[in-house]
């Protein structure tokens, strides 16, 4: 079941859409202008807009404009409308996410936009850049990753759960959405933040509420467990959900039954939960953050990402995909020339995947348009990475000398430059700090 | 009868058409669960069928620019 927002200013047909759209089970709210929209999205998520071009108050574009403003994830949009010129208009924002319908409109029509029908994905189904994209989403030869592939592969024909595992920005939504494409299922993949929710808001995102369940409480909503039905419901950060709340969570998923708050009737769901933590098994295990009894409902499959420190091999190949995906949205022609990519192969990526495609976009930033040279910033440094690196410097191989020099360094660094307290931090004299900077070349 | 005009008539056409071929699916899909609503849902099919070929005859009718009023 999806939860749809109809926006057309045309009653009759609005009210016959709802029918159908709800005949082929959906939900429906219904706005007939571009503020009455905003109003509905200020509450409420949506996973599909079927919004007519022309509107009292403005175009449909003015409500796509809306949605892109949005932090939450941006749900798919069909326009509506009688002039089939639409194509043109809406050229510069289609992609798999947008499309239009000419009117009229039949109901296989509505059909093929709410509940579109995927190729069964395989690896390297996606091959149609430089890069394979494996299942649709993912980049990556490395050995690492093709183990991850086959894992994918094998609970992709299961129905088990599956709790993905990994530091921060290695790509557990995208692993997600593979094991999501995977299995071809006939619902939609929904994502939700457990850990960006409040307390009170995390139990209605869950399970849907009925309306005037609380104050606030307008209209009625779906749960996430409702709205992924038939299809896969990504729990990110799930370890960040209160006890109490897992308890709640626990019901459902061993009943497969969600009520929504302030309702009476049981409603039963269907779908392959995904959960995701970057917290380690062992943080899991000893800081009492999930449930016993849920950690095995939920990680009957566990996946674990590697960082991309441990698969540098795939940096060039993650690095020139995002590239040219850059250059399509800016309309350049960037490349990363072979010196560059020696640096981005030597730096340690805490932030992982997520880190360098931020560093590359900052560098789409700051490069001078049209001249095909990309500039990366002069230090990929971040607050993260200075603290492995410190801790990673120590390795065998190196002399003493070095690795006091290093430490010098490191301290003074930390110290702002401040020689005393770097002395006394290091247990060292003032004078022998001295010394030893001026014999590594330092003018003092 | 200047293009411009021509064009938004044709758009305009579409409207009531759309009511027509959505009605019509409405009813197709309250009586397919029957099999004594058979002939209701020839009907409607037939209904949709029209209410396409007129669609298609309205499209061959539009002239004007490429451009969408905004």
């Amino acid at each position: 079941m999806k939860s749809i927002l109809l926006i057309d200013d045309d009653l009759e047909f609005t009210e016959v859409a709802t029918h159908i759209i709800e005949h082929l089970g959906h939900m429906v709210s219904v706005a007939d202008s571009v503020e009455e929209a905003k109003q509905w999205m200020e509450t409420n998520e949506f996973d599909h807009l079927l919004i007519d071009y022309m509107l009292p108050d403005g175009s449909g574009l003015n409500v796509f404009e809306h949605l892109q403003q949005k932090e939450t994830p941006m749900p798919k949009v069909t326009f509506i409308t009688g002039n089939p010129k639409i194509k043109s208009a809406i050229n510069h924002i289609a992609g798999p996410s947008v499309n239009y319908l000419m009117k009229p409109i039949e109901r296989e029509d509505l059909e093929s936009v709410l509940n579109p029908k995927r190729k069964p994905s395989k690896v390297g189904a996606g091959a149609s850049s430089k890069a394979t994209e494996h299942f649709d989403c993912l980049i990556g030869e490395s050995t690492v990753m093709q183990t991850l592939y086959k894992m994918i592969e094998r609970v992709a024909k299961s129905k088990a759960n599956v709790m993905i595992m990994g530091e921060s920005g290695v790509g557990k939504e995208l692993v997600a959405r593979a094991i999501h494409n995977a299995s071809s299922p006939d619902g939609d993949l929904i994502a939700t933040n457990c850990g960006g929710l409040s307390k009170e808001l995390i139990g209605s995102e869950l399970f849907g509420h009925e309306k005037g369940a609380f104050t606030g409480a307008v209209a009625q909503k779906l749960g996430v467990f409702e709205r992924a039905n038939n299809g896969t419901l990504f729990l990110d950060e799930v370890t960040e959900m209160s006890l109490d709340m897992q308890a709640n969570l626990l019901r459902v998923l061993e009943t497969k039954r969600v009520n929504r708050l302030g309702g009476t009737k049981e409603h039963l769901v269907n779908c392959r939960v995904i959960s995701a933590t970057n917290r380690t098994l062992n943080e899991i295990a000893s800081e009492n953050i999930l449930r016993e009894d849920i950690y095995f409902r939920l990680a009957v499959f566990p996946i674990e990402i590697p960082p991309l420190r441990n698969r540098v091999e795939d940096i060039p190949l993650i690095a020139g995909s995002f590239v040219a995906q850059l250059n399509i949205e800016h309309g350049e022609k960037f490349k990363l020339t072979k010196s560059q990519i020696e640096r981005l192969l030597s730096h340690d990526w805490p932030g992982n995947v997520r880190e360098l495609r931020h560093m590359l976009h900052r560098a789409f930033i700051m490069s001078e348009p049209g001249t095909g040279e990309l500039e990366l910033p002069s230090t990929f440094a971040s607050p993260f990475s200075q603290r492995k690196q410190a801790a990673n410097s120590l390795s065998a191989g190196k002399t003493i000398e070095e690795v006091e020099k290093e430490l010098i360094y490191a301290t003074l660094d930390e110290v702002s430059g401040n020689k005393t307290n770097a002395a006394e931090m290091l247990g060292i004299s003032t004078k022998t700090l001295y010394n030893r900077l001026h014999a590594y070349g330092e003018e003092i | 009868m200047s293009n411009e005009k021509l064009d938004k008539q044709i758009h305009e056409m579409r409207k009531p058409l759309n009511g027509i071929s959505m009605q019509a699916e409405l009813i197709k899909m309250l009586a397919e669960n029957s099999p004594e609503n058979a002939k209701i849902l020839v009907a409607a099919a037939k209904i949709i069928e029209n209410a396409k070929a007129c669609s298609s005859m309205l499209q061959d009718l539009s002239v004007g620019d490429d451009s969408l009023p905004q």
